[in-house]
């Protein structure tokens, strides 16, 4: 059984159908990609799963407990954490407390870190912690994004393109700190639009269009598929030979 | 190790040390968020214990001492505004009626059930804390403005209902109450007496204030402030603590109230309407609601001003607008920042001179 599982999951905005019954497996050992056209409504399942926006329809249960609409703090407190597309913080204070509030939220139960400071140590924003959030270059931003969210020690993580308005280097220090979280018991299931990027990373790709799955399996299985590359990648990509 | 420990007593408005043409960004930049060396808190808490208690030895006569008891209790119901406004970032502009249902318990309960003023007080502190999370409730709803207009409805309304409530409330006229029950050995009918029982509550609610401030808990309230929807995402039942801050705010108020119906002994609803409470709004922002003295520094600076520079009414009330525009447009985080900003600025400037020491005290 995977630790969560999402049966028929819908989401209307008024006439516009965001999401039209979805179904997930994802497990916490692993990290899987959701990709899909602008619209596809990848952030919206990320909102719905996380109780940012209550479901219209369908189930989320997270590690065998019913978790659809019970409101995004009790979610979180289950150790099922989300980022932000828009990089987000809390601009007003330093780095260290950004990660010392969302680590004191996670403590409850027992913290995978011993301190805030090893969660700073972890994502490199360790000599960045007097700072004032809101002060922060974009990249750094992203980071702290990652470490406010590692905070609450999750185990499972969903980022909302991690990887935007990054440079290739950056994204590339981002991926690498993104592999090394499932082999310490933290899942990760992450939305971004850079397949190179994805292909590498991910075990397993799931392909959103209109509100519904079209796809899913490995990387290269999924960008070999016809409809997927219609869709979404253009059929002029290349392939890449994995 | 990198820089990860507390002990660096580093500005984070100047990480690479102050250039001159800086300096102005520096003054009047936020360092709300920068914590001060323990050695100069300690320091200046000691200061200004030893001053407070010195007040009524100093020789300052009566008419001084009437408005430095009138200053503390009107800064402990800001240190309540203070919490809410300026650590959860949930503004009100009827806070006068919150001490006005304190003080107006106290009274009822004083003038029907013949309470005196240790046994009305806690019931008068939970009646205002109550009332704070009723008209708190919109906060789940509206924030910002919106709830402005509402904490502005109920303070109105409140007059209203204190005008209108025969002998119950007075009406017009108001209630009086007795002198404080005295202690063994404290007859607080003595001025400096009153003055020292508004001290210590003064003390207490400085204390709360600052505790808060270092703990989950106002960390919890400031997460809340800078991001509600990222507080949520790590966990933080923003409904709840929302409601629970403007309870802990209307715990500060009633207790301001009862003090305030103790030295004045006699209350009427002018005393809690808008005017008042535009005033506390007024003293927060200028003294600055993110300073653990800032509204010390604002209500010492509103009510004192008039005295000092020998202003009537009318007067006042425009010195008042200026002196709002002026920190509005020089100091954004109040008198406060600004004290501190200067702190921040010269120690940069120090540091410069040292020769780099990396940020180390």
């Amino acid at each position: 059984m995977a630790a969560l599982e999402v049966r028929g999951l819908r989401k209307q905005f008024g006439g516009v159908v965001a999401l039209n019954g979805i179904d997930l497996d994802i497990g916490t050992d692993q990290v899987v990609g959701i990709v899909g056209p602008n619209g596809s409504g990848k952030t919206t399942l990320f909102n719905v799963v996380t109780g940012v926006h209550p479901a219209t329809g369908g189930t989320v249960s997270w590690q065998g407990q019913d978790i659809t609409n019970i409101g995004a703090h009790r979610i979180a407190r289950k150790r099922l954490v989300r980022t932000f597309q828009q990089a987000m913080s809390f601009p007003g204070l330093t780095v260290d407390e950004n990660v010392r509030i969302a680590w004191e939220q996670g403590r409850m139960g027992g913290s995978r870190w011993a301190s805030p400071g090893k969660i700073l140590d972890f994502v490199g924003l360790a000599p960045l912690g007097k700072a004032i959030a809101g002060s922060l270059p974009f990249g750094s931003l992203r980071r702290l994004g990652l470490a406010v969210a590692l905070g609450v020690s999750p185990e499972l993580l969903l980022l909302d393109e991690p990887g935007a308005g990054l440079n290739d280097s950056e994204a590339q220090a981002f991926a690498a700190v993104i592999a090394q979280l499932p082999p310490q018991g933290i899942g990760v299931c992450l939305i971004d639009h850079d397949m190179d990027m994805m292909s590498d990373l991910c075990d397993r790709l799931i392909v959103l269009d209109f509100g519904t799955k079209i796809a899913e399996g490995l990387p290269a299985e999924v960008l070999a598929d016809p409809k997927v590359r219609e869709v979404y990648l253009g059929p002029d990509r290349k392939v890449a030979a994995s | 190790m990198p820089m990860t420990d507390n002990s660096a007593g580093k500005t984070g408005a100047a990480p690479e040390g102050v250039r001159a043409r800086d300096r102005l960004a520096l003054l009047t930049a936020d360092n709300a968020a920068v914590p001060l060396p323990t050695g100069v808190q300690a320091i200046t808490a000691i200061l200004l214990a030893v001053l407070l208690i010195a007040l009524p030895w100093l020789g300052l006569g009566y008419r001084f001492l009437s408005i430095a008891i009138t200053t503390l209790y009107t800064a402990i119901g800001l240190y309540g505004l203070g919490l809410q406004f300026g650590q959860a970032g949930i503004m009100s502009v009827g806070h006068a009626a919150l001490m006005g249902v304190g003080a107006y318990a106290s009274a009822i309960l004083s003038v029907q059930l013949g309470l005196g003023f240790w046994t009305s007080l806690p019931f008068a502190m939970a009646l205002s804390a109550i009332v704070g999370g009723v008209i708190g409730l919109p906060t789940l709803r509206v924030g910002g403005q919106h709830y402005i207009i509402i904490t502005f409805c109920f303070c109105a309304l409140f007059v209203i209902v204190l005008t209108n409530g025969g002998t119950f409330t007075g009406s017009a006229t108001g209630l009086d109450v007795g002198s404080v029950t005295p202690l063994p050995g404290i007859n607080f009918d003595k001025l400096s007496n009153n003055y020292y029982l508004v001290l210590a509550a003064l003390f207490l609610a400085l204390a709360a204030t600052y505790l808060i401030g270092i703990s989950r808990y106002g960390r919890t309230l400031r997460a809340i402030r800078e991001n509600e929807q990222l507080a949520r995402s790590v966990g933080i039942n923003v409904d709840l603590h929302k409601l629970g801050v403007l309870m802990v705010s209307g715990l500060f108020a009633g207790l301001a109230g009862v003090l305030q119906l103790y030295y004045l002994r006699h209350i009427s609803p002018t005393l809690f309407g808008a005017f008042p409470s535009l005033y506390l709004a007024l003293m927060v922002m200028l003294g600055g609601a993110r300073y653990l003295y800032g509204p010390l520094i604002g209500a010492v600076v509103v009510n004192f001003l008039p005295e000092v520079l020998n202003l009537d009414p009318v007067d006042s009330r425009i010195a008042y607008g200026v002196c709002l525009l002026l920190v509005i447009l020089l100091l954004p985080g109040g008198v406060g920042a600004g004290i501190k900003n200067v702190y921040c600025a010269v120690r940069g400037g120090f540091e410069k001179q040292g020769g780099g020491t990396n940020g180390r005290a």
